[in-house]
């Protein structure tokens, strides 16, 4: 390697980080017009039974369908605790939530909405110890769980959802 | 203070009185006057020997009359060789000027083998970073010099050499550190605390690649990190080391949080001298910074001494010790990427106490011409607290012993032998009140044969025991070869086994913090892996030095941090068997001879999972560095440039769970520094100073999830030595 071919070298190097210096690396997201989210009514109908220690909105990105499918991956919202004995609850995403520990909630489609109860004091996240006693479903269609679809920079309002405890929806698969 | 002095004048009163002897002396300068420091001077055919000290003075002691040969030796200059020195009835003073060379090469010596050999003839991969480096860039941490070393890359304050660990939030390390062979590492978490590292007092700093655990047990499994303190000076030298400086505005409006240039500066005094057989390094350091990030600001505190006391020339005693004190903001992830400098509200005014000190000390004896005996000891306490809710406190206290001989079996055999222990109590909120327990026994045979090959041999067996957990063995081999072809083409090749036991933070941490909480995993166990290398040296011109080399890494039960998806909590695990393999190339070259210096250093690594088939996490695939720097004049500019590709795979559960918005913000990394020194000595000020700037393009980059690096700073520092 001759004296030349180094100073060449040298200069592309010099030509390379120049180049590489342009970029600025990381930048903040876009100012979003809203946060991003969702909120809604939960209407319990019935009488609460006694064994309820625990009731949460839960939403789910996949389907499930199998036991496994209840994993906390898959979870993308667990609200914060409805007050046993409530008739009507309206709650938004925006409230402090269990998951996630933000305000804005990530953009996307999400296959199942529900309310879910359980009968132990600690938030336990194993699929044996919940109940889903309400499921949301699409406004007019209640042969199958409604998608909850939230656009960016979008909040969707009216995710409602009805508890009866005298006629509760289908279990997910590995209940007990 | 004086509770060591009293010791130290105790043992003299023992010491057998000694016939009338004399000194050589001298000061030793380049070719335009300055001083050269830590030279080697080695009275040839002798065991005595001495090293320069800033002012390139140097002192040969208790020398009986008679006729004396000298070399001198320095990174950088060419070997310089006395006449004959007769000794009558009087010292003798020797002064030297020694001229620099173009390219590096054999006369470096590493002691990470646990006795000094040449650089050129280790059987693995190795680097040095001179303790000069740390003042002129303005390395305020050994972290921070430790990213511009090839093959290595860290993750915040976690090393990995050639992608050995990713990043396990303090628990546990890869590779090991230690200063004048004590070893570094915490009783409870285990981790390697870089900060507590008195950058001021560093010599050099060795790294070894690959696994050393043969060598240095568990924790080594990745590789050694060996820190040469300064020598002591023979004549009283006081040195002040002072910087101040600023970090420039964040590039995006957003993320100014503070509306103002935020600035940080540190001090360090220091003193060496020798009273008759007593000698001592003392150095205070105080760093302040105010940090481009809320919540992130420090205060580090960090006390030195080394005292050493000669028996004779061919025994001693040191004394180390190292205290660091810090208080500090506890900055965890960013709020999301348009809040990217300040922490999530939930974790606002996030405090962290901590408070470490490790005394060593250690015995050095030279038995004969054949046998050194080396006997080390050591106690580390380490506490921290926060103030998080719930509040986590850890106090640890971990003792270590080892007895190293090394034997000159032949002319042509080394065999380095010894056997270690340590224990660790732990009192804690986190990791509840274990204890634990290793040993070790080791033995290293270099064998030199005419060819010229050397064949490195080791074995060691070890034992480790946490608390109430199985205890467990493990014996790590190694077989190295070092063949030099000739002056200019040198081979080198290894095949090595490591292990680490968990650190009892990986098997017993109960806590919560920033939103993950973490679980004890009892069954935890020991992990191990085997590393092959093969390497070549080449110098096809006396300016150019060339240096390639390929490896492979085996990784089995490796511990890693992860989520465990039954109860979403996050749990430490041996969950990968992984496989690490690339190759590193190296170029240095004096463009123009002794004034224009190049390096270029370029690492790939394919670090994976082999059962998942998925890339390991917080491993850049493409490693580059590179540096120019000019010395002429009394001038030094360089600059250096620094690229990680991106990284295939983070905590993308952290993302997926919301705790860290934003997370999956990821870049590859593009750094580059300018560096500008002038040495006043040239006029008869005993001062350098320097004009350091960091982060030139004020490139925004993370290592970790959530954690913007270091914007653009600037920083103006200057060295006194009187």
């Amino acid at each position: 390697m001759s004296y030349k071919n180094i100073k060449t070298t040298i200069s592309i190097l010099s030509v390379v980080i120049l180049l590489c210096s342009c970029d600025h690396g990381i930048s903040p997201k876009p100012a979003s017009q809203e946060v991003t989210g969702f909120s809604g009514r939960i209407t319990f109908v019935g009488t609460w039974p006694d064994s309820i220690k625990r009731t949460h909105i839960v939403v789910f990105k996949d389907p499930l369908l199998d036991s496994k499918d209840f994993n906390l991956l898959n979870i993308k919202f667990i609200s914060r605790e409805i007050p046993f004995g409530t008739a009507v609850y309206y709650y938004s995403s925006k409230d402090s939530s269990v998951i996630p520990g933000t305000e804005a909630f990530t953009p996307g489609e999400y296959a199942y909405v529900a309310v879910a109860q359980q009968a132990s004091d600690e938030l336990l996240l194993v699929r044996s110890a919940w109940f889903v006693a309400g499921v949301y479903y699409t406004p007019g269609d209640r042969s199958q769980p409604g998608k909850l679809i939230i656009p960016e920079d979008t909040f969707v309002r009216n995710i409602d959802i009805v508890c009866d405890f005298n006629n509760p929806p289908p279990q997910p698969p590995g209940g007990n | 203070m004086k509770i060591i002095y009293y010791i130290f004048f105790s043992l003299t009163l023992v010491c057998v009185i000694r016939a009338q002897s004399y000194s050589i002396y001298g000061t030793v300068t380049d070719t335009i006057g300055k001083p050269i420091a830590n030279v080697n001077i080695v009275v040839i055919g002798t065991g005595f020997g001495a090293s320069s000290n800033e002012k390139g003075e140097y002192f040969i002691l208790d020398l009986s009359p008679g006729v004396y040969e000298l070399e001198f030796s320095a990174v950088g200059y060419k070997k310089f060789k006395s006449d004959s020195i007769k000794i009558k009835d009087r010292s003798i003073n020797v002064d030297v000027i020694m001229r620099q060379k173009a390219i590096e090469s054999e006369e470096v010596v590493i002691t990470a083998g646990k006795y000094e050999q040449k650089k050129s003839e280790l059987p693995v991969s190795s680097e040095i970073i001179p303790g000069a480096e740390f003042i002129e860039y303005n390395y305020r941490n050994l972290a921070d010099a430790l990213r511009y070393v090839p093959g290595v890359n860290m993750t915040e304050d976690q090393i990995s050499i050639r992608g050995s660990s990713g990043y396990s939030r303090g628990a546990g390390s890869r590779a090991l550190l230690a200063i004048d062979g004590l070893t570094f590492y915490t009783g409870d978490t285990g981790e390697t605390v870089w900060e507590m590292i008195p950058v001021t007092e560093l010599r050099r700093v060795e790294i070894i690649k690959g696994a050393a655990s043969s060598l240095y047990g568990s924790s080594a499994i990745g590789g050694v990190i060996n820190g040469i303190t300064r020598r002591i000076s023979e004549k009283p030298l006081t040195m002040l080391n002072a910087f101040y400086g600023f970090y420039d505005r964040p590039y995006y409006p957003e993320w100014d949080w503070s509306g103002e240039r935020r600035p940080f500066n540190g001090i360090t005094l220091s003193h060496s001298n020798t009273l008759g057989k007593f000698g001592f390094n003392l150095s205070f350091t105080r760093l302040e910074d105010l940090s481009y990030r809320r919540d992130d600001f420090y205060k580090k505190y960090i006390g030195f001494l080394k005292a050493v006391y000669n028996f004779s020339s061919t025994s001693s005693i040191a004394l180390l010790a190292d205290t660091f004190n810090k208080r500090a903001g506890n900055f965890l992830y960013w709020k999301d990427s348009r809040n990217a400098l300040v922490p999530p509200d939930v974790d606002n005014n996030g405090r962290i106490e901590t408070n470490r000190y490790l005394f060593g000390i250690i015995y050095k004896n030279v038995l004969s011409d054949k046998y050194f005996l080396n006997i080390k000891t050591s106690y580390y306490r380490n506490n921290f607290k926060d103030n998080g809710t719930p509040l986590n406190e850890s106090t640890s206290h971990l003792y270590r012993g080892e007895i190293q001989l090394n034997a000159g079996l032949t002319e042509q055999i080394v065999l380095t032998t010894g056997v270690e222990g340590n224990t660790s109590v732990v009192k804690s909120n986190l990791f509840g009140n274990p204890n634990s327990f290793g040993a070790g026994v080791y033995a290293v045979a270099d064998i030199n044969l005419d060819f010229p090959l050397i064949i490195s041999v080791g074995i060691r067996y070890d034992y480790s025991k946490l608390d109430s957990l199985k205890g467990s063995g493990a014996v790590s081999p190694k077989i190295g070869l070092n063949y030099k072809l000739n002056d200019n083409l040198i081979f080198r090749s290894s095949l090595g086994t490591g292990f680490r036991a968990p650190t009892l933070a990986e098997a017993f941490t109960s806590t919560s913090s920033g939103g993950i909480t973490v679980k004890p995993n009892p069954d935890i166990k020991s992990e191990s892996n085997t590393t092959f290398e093969v390497g070549v040296n080449y110098i096809p011109f006396n300016f150019i030095n060339l240096d390639f080399a390929v490896f492979r890494n085996e990784y089995y039960n490796m511990i890693e941090p992860g989520i465990d998806l039954s109860d979403g909590l996050a749990v430490f695990d041996n969950v990968l068997r992984a496989r690490i393999q690339g190759l590193e190339a190296n170029v240095s070259a004096s463009v123009i001879p002794r004034t224009l210096d190049l390096a270029l250093n370029y690492t790939y690594m394919w670090a994976r999972d082999v059962e998942k088939n998925v890339a390991l996490k917080y491993r850049p695939r493409h490693l580059f560095y590179s540096s120019l720097n000019f010395n002429k004049w009394n001038l030094h500019f360089g600059i250096e440039f620094r690229f990680w590709s991106k990284v295939e795979k983070i905590d993308d559960e952290l993302v997926d769970l919301g705790i860290v918005v934003d997370g999956e913000k990821r870049v590859p990394v593009y750094v580059t520094d300018l560096n500008f020194g002038y040495s006043l000595y040239s006029i008869g000020m005993p001062v350098n100073v320097y004009l350091n700037v960091k982060n030139l393009f004020n490139y925004n980059y993370v290592e970790l999830i959530g954690n913007l690096r270091e914007i653009r700073s600037f920083t103006l520092g200057l060295n006194l030595a009187i």
